[in-house]
């Protein structure tokens, strides 16, 4: 995930300010769709697949890294063509329920909201993000939570990587993890990983962190960053009033 | 500005009650002087590092800083002025590239974005590690890591460094560009090191830790050449005063 927001491409040189507004909206807008409203829906996914195409990113890759969430996405609206069984269109004997497409519906506004979410931690990294938040009075403690929460999961997996591999080097016979010693290693685990997140940040306030975040002076913000920033919401609200 | 020194009374500490890891510490470190801090595995070393910097909160005793003492408000100013450099590099890094990472100190102290660029582009210049300015952090070696580190406190322009281990993970060349470094830097110094080459090459005077206790405080050249001293505490004499060639 780092690399991509490292990477220097276009839209990840454009202001993160711009950026997180032109997600947010999308996000809103995608979810505020009637849930009969397919084909609203349907030109919403215009946003993500522009942008996976304009910046080259492989959206097989974005399934792989999503494959947890997505799933969990799509069950909430498993349950719907149960509920409201009114018949909408039928194809001979095959008849579509409001039920459906609502199921679908919600489905797609989750993946939209989800695949928009995405693009932009891939496209800014963390820190801007949490810089932006700032700049639009999100309170300083919220920021610093969510930059220290990616950095404990990234710290968590990390330590994990180090006790497994340590583990297979002097248990070589074995395949995974033995069942017995599983607690005694998620607890090593939470201890652990607890005690590097302490001294990381206390390693960052040995640094003069106090909740602020500073961005590069290169990411001032620029015309063409408003002129994305205007571009984009033009076009979601249009999308909004001639789909409605 | 206020005189630079170092000043501990009687300072106690342990991380659990009733059992102390440092018992009575005293001693004065002054502007300009470098100090090694040498004893065994488990002396106390980086714990006595870490209160320095106010990391360890509820001991016994005086520590002051410039005339400030180490106390939940003073921190901020203290730290400002303070470089430390933690024994894992792991611990001390945390932005995505050495470069976010070195700027990081500077830029939360508000300086322009120009003098930013100014003391990271020296600090990676001194640490001779220009090249991986735009590294992530997560692919470097060990040893790399430990350049990383120990510019993201050279770009602080600090008044007072304390290392723990610094030359731990580096390899012969950029060890001899760590005394290098070190000995350009002359406001004061503490050195916590098992490297007594190290400490012999750029500190004058030497603390020796051994279980919590000062057992030798003295010019460098007399502690280290104390082999009786040294193995009393279960340490050994300097490679090259044992006339083998240095590492
Ligand atoms: N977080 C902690 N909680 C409890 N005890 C600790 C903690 N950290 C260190 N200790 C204990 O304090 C003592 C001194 O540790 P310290 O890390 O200061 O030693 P050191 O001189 O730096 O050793 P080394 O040369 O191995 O780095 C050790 O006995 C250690 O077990
Ligand atoms: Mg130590």
């Amino acid at each position: 995930m780092d690399e991509l927001a490292a990477r220097d491409t276009w839209l990840n040189r454009v202001h993160p300010l711009a950026k997180l507004l032109v997600t947010l909206a999308c996000i809103s807008v995608t979810v505020s769709f009637s849930k009969y409203n397919l084909v609203g829906l349907l030109v919403m996914a215009v946003y993500p697949a522009s942008l996976f195409i304009l910046n080259e990113l492989s959206f097989p890759d974005a399934l792989r890294r999503l494959r947890v969430v997505l799933p969990l996405v799509c069950m909430v609206g498993l349950f719907n063509p149960f509920f409201d069984r009114e018949p909408a269109a039928s194809f001979g004997s095959f008849t579509v329920t409001y039920g459906m497409i609502s199921m679908v519906t919600l489905m797609m506004k989750g993946i939209l909201a989800v695949l928009s979410s995405y693009l932009l931690v891939a496209s800014t990294g963390i820190e801007s993000l949490c810089y932006a938040l700032r700049r639009l009075h999100v309170p300083a403690i919220l920021g610093t939570q969510i930059l220290l929460t990616c950095r404990y999961i990234s710290l968590l997996l990390a330590e994990a990587d180090r006790i497994v591999q340590a583990y297979s080097l002097r248990a070589p016979r074995q395949k995974g993890v033995h069942f017995k010693v599983w607690g005694s290693l998620a607890g090593q685990l939470l201890l652990r990983s607890m005690d590097r997140a302490n001294e990381v940040y206390e390693s960052m306030s040995l640094r003069g962190f106090t909740g602020e975040f500073y961005d590069h002076p290169k990411n001032a913000f620029q015309w063409k960053d408003a002129w994305y920033l205007i571009l984009w919401l033009l076009l979601i609200a249009a999308a909004r009033y001639f789909w409605r | 500005m206020s005189h630079i020194h170092i000043t501990l009374k009687d300072v106690s500490f342990g991380y659990e009650k009733n059992k102390n890891i440092l018992t009575n510490i005293s001693f004065t470190a002054r502007e300009q002087e470098s100090v090694g801090l040498i004893g065994a595995n488990g002396a106390g070393k980086s714990t006595l590092l870490k209160l320095l910097v106010g990391l360890l909160p509820g001991y016994q005793g005086s520590v002051e800083i410039m005339d400030t003492a180490v106390k939940k408000e003073t921190l901020p100013w203290i730290r400002e002025r303070t470089g430390y450099v933690f024994q894992d590099s792991d611990s001390q890094l945390f932005m995505s590239t050495a470069y976010e990472d070195i700027a990081f100190a500077p830029r939360n102290y508000g300086l322009p974005a120009d003098e930013v660029e100014r003391r990271t582009a020296r600090a990676l210049d001194l640490t001779r590690i220009t090249h991986l300015r735009d590294k992530q952090i997560y692919k470097m070696s060990g040893g790399e890591k430990k350049l990383v580190s120990i510019a993201t406190i050279l770009s602080m322009s600090p008044d007072i460094i304390l290392m723990d281990e610094p030359s731990i993970a580096l390899d012969p060349k950029n060890r001899r560009n760590l005394i290098q470094i070190l000995n350009q830097f002359t406001h004061l110094k503490i050195i916590a090191s098992h490297d007594l080459d190290l400490i012999l090459d750029t500190c004058q005077r030497t603390i020796l830790l051994s279980r919590g206790n000062i057992v030798a405080d003295g010019p460098t050249a007399e502690i280290l050449k104390n082999q009786k001293l040294l193995e009393q505490h279960d340490l050994e004499l300097p490679l090259s005063l044992l006339g083998r060639p240095q590492t």
